[in-house]
């Protein structure tokens, strides 16, 4: 039952498992890639201490502030709108296979059920889509918990809320 | 009962269908003849709804749309079967979506050509990809079998086989709408003849009926289209520079 759901959606002929190893793979290099989060915040972190010479110790600098989380995130996170864009070629991949090899689109656009074409060819990368959101969403979380948790209280800016006019030109 | 009123159908800088009319009744065997880009495949097109079109095209009194459409199959020497998948594969595809899809006429015909069920239909050959889209279209439990020149690329032996499978299973209500160059070949089996030319529709034959007058259908084709028997003889006189040939 679960392997002919997982067949109908993706169009007939193309692997569903195959896609799905594929997608996880391009997962797993974008959570890779997040973790230059680490290196830079150890960075930024190490930047709000001074050390003494003679004694080895480590001290706050007076005044020193944390830079602003989306300044220590950088670009941790670019993997995932790669993963989603490749989502919008995995999308025109499928509907070009119905007119690849043979003209199936014929039979795909008489089907009784108008929405099986659309469903087939959008369906996995509308997943894939989800779930490249859901893990940066997730990750965001979590690089955010550490940055608010690990780092001096007093060195961290207060939290704000967001001004989305800042994003208008 | 398939209706057809005033079908035209432009592509740009073209009229591909000129206000095309007739009825398609349930059990006749038709054929539709017309020379390369006369509007063969066009106007099947126009039928199952695969393109736009202006004026209607209705099935027992509805328009055709995804309601009725299953009883209406479609098979063509594009092939509209799945490379990727086996022939049983696409008795599943089948029969998850035509309800009236007849696996017992399916495997029989399997049987018949001789084709195997678990390969691939890429690794088939252009004889047997024929062979199994027409397969497909006689299959899908339709009351109208739309096939667009489905011997394209298939021997003389293979296409007998075909018009002896076509004329010996249709059942009194199925209706065959049967595309083809190949007029004296598929004479002995069709019941009426539409002949289009540039578009239109020029002639609406009733096989019997030219029997009747002593005619073939070769014959009352040529006719309509006004052929010329002497043309081959004035284009080599043409080119040779010799004298007509007789």
């Amino acid at each position: 039952m679960k392997r002919r759901c997982e067949r109908a959606l993706t169009p007939p002929g193309i692997s569903f498992a195959a896609e799905r190893r594929w997608f996880a793979a391009g997962l797993v290099l974008a959570a890779l890639w997040s973790l230059r989060f680490v290196p830079g915040y150890l960075r930024a972190l190490g930047a709000l201490y001074e050390t003494d010479r003679l004694t080895g110790e480590r001290s706050l600098l007076e005044g020193a502030v944390m830079p602003p989380f989306a300044e220590v995130l950088g670009s941790a996170l670019a993997g995932f709108p790669v993963l989603a864009l490749a989502m919008v070629f995995v999308a025109v991949f499928h509907y070009q296979s119905h007119v690849r090899g043979s003209r199936s689109i014929l039979l795909m656009r008489r089907l009784p059920d108008r929405w099986e074409l659309h469903r087939r060819c959008l369906a996995a990368p509308l997943l894939g889509l989800l779930a490249a959101a859901a893990a940066a969403l997730a990750l965001w979380l979590l690089y955010f918990a550490v940055y608010r948790l690990a780092t001096p209280q007093e060195c961290l800016l207060p939290l704000s809320r967001p001004d989305p006019g800042r994003f208008l030109p | 009962m398939i209706e057809i009123r005033h079908l035209n159908k432009k592509y740009p800088g073209k009229l591909a269908l000129s206000d095309v009319s007739f009825d398609l009744p349930r059990g006749e065997i038709v054929g539709l003849l017309g020379e390369n880009g006369a509007g063969k495949t066009t106007l099947m097109k126009c039928m199952l709804g695969l393109t736009r079109f202006e004026g209607s095209v209705t099935l027992d009194g509805e328009p055709v749309s995804h309601r009725n459409i299953a009883a209406l199959s479609f098979g063509t020497g594009e092939h509209s079967f799945f490379p990727g998948l086996t022939a049983q594969d696409h008795r599943v595809f089948y029969e998850a979506h035509f309800p009236r899809f007849s696996a017992q006429r399916f495997h029989g015909l399997l049987d018949f050509f001789s084709l195997p069920p678990h390969r691939k239909l890429r690794t088939f050959s252009m004889g047997q990809q024929n062979q199994f889209e027409v397969i497909l279209a006689l299959s899908q439990g339709a009351d109208y079998i739309l096939l667009d020149e489905p011997f394209a690329g298939n021997d003389v032996f293979n296409r007998e086989d075909f018009y002896k499978v076509l004329s010996g299973i249709l059942e009194p209500h199925e209706t065959l709408l049967l595309s083809t160059h190949l007029i004296e070949e598929v004479s002995g089996i069709l019941g009426r003849a539409l002949l289009l030319r540039g578009g239109r529709l020029v002639g609406d034959l009733s096989v019997p009926q030219l029997e009747e007058e002593g005619k073939t259908l070769l014959e009352a084709v040529k006719e309509t289209y006004r052929y010329r028997a002497d043309r081959v003889g004035r284009a080599l006189g043409a080119l040779t520079g010799e004298e007509e040939l007789p």
